[in-house]
């Protein structure tokens, strides 16, 4: 039976009837339309549906969605506070560290939440709190090197590479989005 | 050559790296439509049976359910040919058509017998489980050289015990059995190789439905996406002009995706019910119901060499694991045994496989296609001759290395090697002489270091169908508009063919827009594989770039009232080359050349079909540094160094990308990956990442990457392909460490603790005897 | 191979009362659910079905970290892997257990999975029951009747099977502290990968003094028998005996002897040989080396 919950997520509180056993990357990707945060494993081996709940790294795919009502969540999307890319975004996309960009969102969140919490990690910091996402593309080199270049530029020790002008995305791809339903 | 250039070369990130980032790019599951139905297979759990009946009953009485598909639907379409793409020039490689939509007799544990399409999801699962299945469980044989034996079951009808397909090797020079029983040295082995799972992050997943003009539409993972149409005409009785395919991102290949994957089951439920239908597979799934890696139970490599270290002849013979159904698998035997000699001179050479079907889930392609396999077994094997010939590993390559203008892999003329340049760069940056000279440790970590090279080909000229085509078009800001259907996996293709076209055009990468992934819009693409995309649709990209050129030129030349030859394109701008004073923006010659009321009104395009002839080869030397417990049996992987001659970078951070990726995976092959079936049930074991480890970030060594950077006489601005080489290299170097560091050769793969410790036993053993 | 749940009723009892009143009352057809990380998995599976979950996550009456007067450990069943990790009080005075902790599954796994879950959960290949059973952790256990407590080592008696009834609810594990004098390390290997399941787990607690004679000795091994297991003809082999490194070895080797592997057996023995060796030895420097004191 339907039971009616708030979520804030991103910042925006929502509120929606769950049935119990509907899980968090259920609502995030089909009620609300966060296709971010990806379905991969299932399991919990690849931290690809990890979003941040109270800013702490957590799977989505794992997690009931009425077990974080009221709890604030944050998705890929809302990282920047949807104002721009975030220096760890654009880190990634400079250094190279973004190839399929399937497990991108959740590596990205996880690694904000350990910016948050050290500000000034080691290399094997970053390996150690990203130990539970997986990349097949990247072979994790370029990943960490973007981690350690985005806590750089956020203690203000680094100027951000320079982003190339304005790119488009690919034409026939943009009609994609249009037809994107976000609510059901 | 030595050329400056604006943009080739050039560390660009790819445009497409902010969508991703931001979580806005659209891969299969992401997309919904008004209207869709969910769809979920049903999977036979046992490795051979025939689906006498299924009761549909109780699931079509479930609210929600839409559709249900059983074999007995199947018969109003044709089966479909899972080596779609495999029209070779050899033997005349055909498919049989077994295999359907979904199956009247399973071949493997996992195999398709039915699809549901209901409201969501949930009920879609849910309605899996209220299909009464009758089964008429049959025997199974796992190994290929047991389904080989006579009495073994019999998997299909048409390959009489169970070889599906025999191949002599097609490039055979010489006369190997001579020159093997001549030589001062014969070393040979008998080798095993695993199936290895691609583990892309996103799983196979489609979406299908019938527009309001008739047409199906299909958004597909497929690399080869033209192809995927056509063979989805065949299987749907279809004509082509009624399908149109689109290509979203999509999250890995490695390929994968040079199958149809959830395509088939998706369309027929898409067709029966005339609604939308997204097919997403579980994870495990693509454990079961996808092509991985082709595995041999047997490679047995002979090697002949001089005293001098003259390599004379090879002969090879294979046996290889396909799975439940003949696909691209057997091609991985010949295109193995041909690859891994692109590097060595060798007079004398033969070979053949029997590619056999058991009841597993199916073998295909994957990233190396069989050079992987045949690398670790005779990079291997030329170490064991320089040791027991007293040559260095290095200096017995060099003496036997292929040289520009020799005869490649694949019958070719083979347009550059820098295969030196890869093993004295990698030799210095990886320190192979100071490391090699140092005492062998004793204790109980050991450490060794192995190297080995490898050749790989770009594109597969002449076997495979390598047509290409690209369409450049010029707008009036003096952009261009570059037409292509590569397959977006993450390769970074799009950002290297917009620095090839911008190149050429003398415009800025960012000024190129990407039109692609529509087969309505884009030209026919053979697609994305064997390493092909930059040299072959980057060099028809450079062709039509370069006729729109002349276009625009031509035109410039008239408005500045110069000659065409005394013209060219920098920085935007076209101009006088001995006055670069003289000249206007390539967006004031465009609209120019649209806007005009004269009755010659034009805008400058090029297209170009494109079908390279030459096929120039991949070279790479990888220097690997292990430590090996001798309690435990346990293998680090410190450090790594790998060369690569991969032509022309066009991106050098793209480039470096893939060799890493390739590391990941090499060492995934190598050490880790154990895809693992029940011998008693059939039951794959290993279906998820909690039982199949795939390297995580605190398994991988410190990378060093060497990118040779010289250019390919051929390829666009000199490139040539690195996808899938980073991970050839990685298992025979790491077993040529591990015998540096222990003193024992492991011929099967993964190289895991125990037969580690298996081997040191059996050497202590001997040693004893 | 489904990714999504089956329905079930959802019950998030305000009070560890209320809790038991609902296991009372819906029995086998219920399931506690604290993290998730292992009920959600097993849901997924399809091995588990149940009709009714009781949802106490937010039961901030179980959610405690303490330090005795006695410097004993009372840790609420719902603190997560990541918080004892990350403990001060645990990695000062049980760095033994934030170890274990700190190697439960991933970091994700480790900001969900409690670790009242993990001793109920009752799995042979587990970190922490190991640890808690060389520290001799005992358990309180809280029904309708009332509450009972349980040492840890006989709380589970197979593999997934504890005496926790159906309608019994986990409140409180108790950590003794370590005696005076002594040290305590866990030793580990995985499977293959380095966040991979553990292959074999051996902790030990250790108190010698600086005659080097083995005052105690506790030593307990996961994945290697039905349930996490003290080895104790291993542990009698040092027991009031002057160390040396052939005793070290004498007691290694039986402890692998009385490991009961099922699968990869002649390796997990093995390695049940190396990691209590491994262990023993680096805890012996220790006691001596310093006055006691804790290690990992």
């Amino acid at each position: 039976m339907k039971m009616l919950a708030r979520f804030s997520v991103n910042g925006e509180p929502h509120e929606i009837a769950v049935e119990p056993h509907w899980l968090l990357v259920e609502i995030l990707r089909d009620r609300l339309g966060f296709t971010g945060t990806k379905h991969s494993c299932g399991v919990g081996n690849c931290g690809a549906c990890t979003v941040l709940v109270d800013g702490v790294p957590v799977l989505a795919c794992m997690t009931l969605a009425l077990a974080v009502r009221d709890k604030d969540i944050t998705t890929i999307e809302g990282l920047n506070g949807g104002d721009g890319l975030h220096p760890l975004q654009e880190a990634f996309v400079s250094h190279g560290a973004i190839q399929c960009g399937y497990c991108t969102p959740g590596v990205i969140l996880t690694a904000k939440a350990l910016l948050d919490r050290d500000p000034d990690p080691s290399e094997d910091d970053v390996r150690h709190a990203l130990s539970g996402n997986i990349c097949r593309c990247t072979g994790y080199v370029k990943i960490v090197e973007a981690v350690l270049a985005a806590a750089a530029v956020m203690r203000g020790e680094a100027v951000p590479a320079i982003a190339p002008a304005e790119r488009s995305s690919p034409v026939a791809l943009a009609a994609v989005r249009g037809e994107v339903d976000t609510h059901v | 050559m030595s050329e400056t250039f604006s943009v080739v070369g050039k560390r660009i990130s790819q445009p497409d790296g902010p969508a991703k980032a931001s979580g806005e790019a659209r891969f299969v599951a992401d997309i919904r439509l008004p209207g869709m139905l969910f769809a979920k297979i049903l999977r036979s759990p046992y490795p051979h049976a025939v689906v006498r009946h299924i009761d549909t009953t109780r699931a079509a009485a479930l609210p929600g359910v839409a559709a249900i598909i059983t074999p007995d639907d199947c018969s109003e379409w044709n089966t479909f040919d899972r080596g779609m793409k495999d029209k070779p020039l050899i033997d005349g490689y055909r498919v049989p058509p077994e295999e359907a939509v979904v199956n009247r007799r399973a071949r493997h544990f996992g195999d398709a017998i039915a699809a549901v399409a209901a409201v969501d999801e949930h009920v879609a699962e849910q309605a899996l489980l209220l299909l009464d299945v009758d089964y008429e469980v049959l025997p199974f044989v796992i190994d290929a050289e047991e389904a080989m034996l006579p009495g073994a079951p019999q998997i299909s009808d048409v390959a009489p015990g169970n070889v599906a397909k025999h191949f002599d090797f097609p490039f055979p020079e010489g006369d190997a059995d001579q020159a093997l029983s001549d030589a001062d040295l014969v070393v040979e082995g008998t080798f095993r190789t695993p199936k290895q799972e691609h583990c892309t992050q996103e799983t196979a997943a489609c979406i299908a439905y019938v527009d309001a003009g008739g047409r199906l539409n299909v958004w597909s993972q497929c690399q080869l996406a033209h192809l995927a149409r056509r063979e989805l005409a065949h299987i749907f009785k279809m004509p082509v002009r009624k399908i149109k395919l689109m290509t979203p991102f999509i999250g890995g290949s490695f390929g994968q995706r040079g199958a149809l994957c959830a395509e088939p089951v998706c369309v027929a439920l898409a067709l029966k019910t005339r609604k939308p239908v997204k097919l997403v597979f579980a994870r495990e799934e693509n454990f079961v119901g996808l092509e991985g890696r082709t595995g041999f139970d047997r490679v047995d490599v002979r090697m002949g060499f001089k005293k001098s270290g003259t390599l004379t002849a090879t002969k090879t013979y294979m046996v290889g694991r396909l799975g439940g159904y003949m696909g691209c698998g057997p091609m991985a035997s010949v295109i193995g045994m041909a690859l891994v000699m692109g590097h060595y001179r060798c007079p004398n050479r033969a070979g053949s496989s029997d590619m056999v079907l058991t009841n597993t889930p199916m073998a295909g392609a994957m990233r190396g296609f069989g050079n992987e396999v045949m690398s670790f077994a005779t990079e291997q094997l030329v170490d064991e001759a320089a040791e027991k010939l007293g040559i260095d590993p290095v200096d017995i390559r060099l003496m036997n290395a292929k040289q520009t203008g020799d005869i490649a892999a694949l019958g070719l003329y083979l347009e550059s090697s820098y295969l030196e340049d890869c093993i004295v760069s990698g030799m210095k940056k990886f320190g192979w002489k100071e490391k090699r000279s140092l005492r062998k440790d004793t204790g109980r970590i050991r450490r060794g270091y192995g190297m080995c090279t490898m050749s790989h080909c770009t594109g597969a000229a002449p076997l495979y169908l390598e047509h290409s085509n690209a369409l450049v078009k010029l707008n009036e800001d003096g952009s261009a508009d570059l037409t292509v259907h590569p397959a977006p996996v993450g390769s970074h293709i799009w950002g290297a063919l917009s620095q090839i076209c911008a190149e050429e055009l003398g415009i800025r990468a960012e000024d190129v827009n990407i039109v692609t992934g529509d087969t309505d819009v884009t030209l026919f693409e053979y697609g994305s594989d064997a390493s092909r995309s930059t040299y072959a649709i980057g060099g028809a990209t450079l062709r039509a770039a370069a006729q729109a050129k002349e276009q625009l030129l031509a035109h410039a030349a008239e408005m500045l009232g110069a000659e065409m030859a005394d013209l060219e394109v920098r920085d935007r701008r076209v101009r006088v080359k001995y006055r670069p004073e003289v000249g206007c923006s390539v967006g004031d010659v465009c609209y120019d050349a649209i806007y005009r009321f004269g009755g010659d009104a034009t805008n400058f395009s090029g297209k170009q079909s494109f079908e390279p002839e030459w096929n120039s080869p991949i070279y790479g030397a990888y220097f690997t540094e292990v430590e090996v417990d001798v309690e435990t049996g346990r293998v680090r992987v410190p450090h790594m160094v790998v060369a690569m001659d991969c032509g022309k970078a066009i991106n050098p951070m793209a480039v470096e990308g893939q060799i890493e990726g390739g590391v990941q995976q090499g060492l995934g092959y190598a050490l880790t990956e154990n895809y693992a079936i029940n011998k008693e049930t059939g039951v794959v074991e290993t279906t998820n990442y909690d039982s199949y480890k795939v390297p995580g970030f605190l398994d991988m060594p410190k990378c060093d990457i060497i990118i040779v950077d010289k250019p390919d006489p051929k390829g666009p601005f000199g490139a040539k392909g690195v996808g899938e080489p980073g991970m050839v290299g990685i298992a025979p170097s790491v077993a040529n460490a591990i015998y540096d560091a222990v003193g024992v050769r492991l011929r099967e793969l993964p190289m895991t603790p125990e037969r580690i410790l298996a081997a040191l036993e059996e050497k202590e053993r001997a040693a004893r005897a | 191979m489904f990714r999504l749940l089956r329905p079930f009723e959802f019950h998030e009892p305000a009070s560890v009362t209320e809790a038991v009143a609902l296991l009372s009352t819906y029995g086998d057809g219920a399931r506690v659910l604290a993290g998730g990380t292992d009920l959600v998995v097993s849901m997924k599976k399809r091995e588990l079905a149940p009709e009714h979950v009781i949802a106490i996550s937010r039961l901030a009456e179980l959610d405690f970290m303490e330090l005795e007067s006695d410097g004993s450990l009372r840790l609420g069943p719902l603190v997560t892997h990541a918080a004892i990790a990350q403990s001060p009080i645990v990695r000062t005075h049980f760095p033994m257990l934030a170890t274990a902790c700190n190697e439960v599954g991933t970091p994700q796994i480790r900001n969900m999975g409690t670790i009242g879950g993990n001793v109920c959960k009752a799995g042979p290949s587990q970190d922490t029951p190991p640890v808690l059973v060389a520290l001799e952790a005992q358990l309180t256990l809280v029904g309708p009747a009332g509450e009972r407590i349980i040492p840890l080592d006989q709380f589970c008696t197979g593999p997934f099977c504890t005496v926790l009834f159906a309608d019994e609810l986990l409140t409180q594990i108790r950590v003794p502290p370590i005696p005076t004098g002594g040290a305590g390390c866990y030793k580990w290997c995985t499977k293959v990968t380095a966040t991979d399941e553990t292959l074999v787990g051996a902790a030990v607690v250790l108190v010698v003094d600086q005659d080097h004679v083995c005052r105690d000795v506790k030593i307990a091994l996961s994945s290697v028998a039905p349930i996490a297991t003290r080895v104790r003809g291993a542990e009698d082999i040092l027991r009031g005996r002057q160390l040396t490194p052939e005793l070290i070895e004498e007691s290694a080797r039986m402890a692998a002897a009385e490991a009961r592997p099922r699968s990869r057996a002649e390796y997990r023995r093995r390695m049940v040989r190396v990691l209590v060796g491994d262990a023993v030895n680096q805890l012996w420097r220790q006691c001596v080396g310093s006055a006691g004191g804790a290690t990992a």
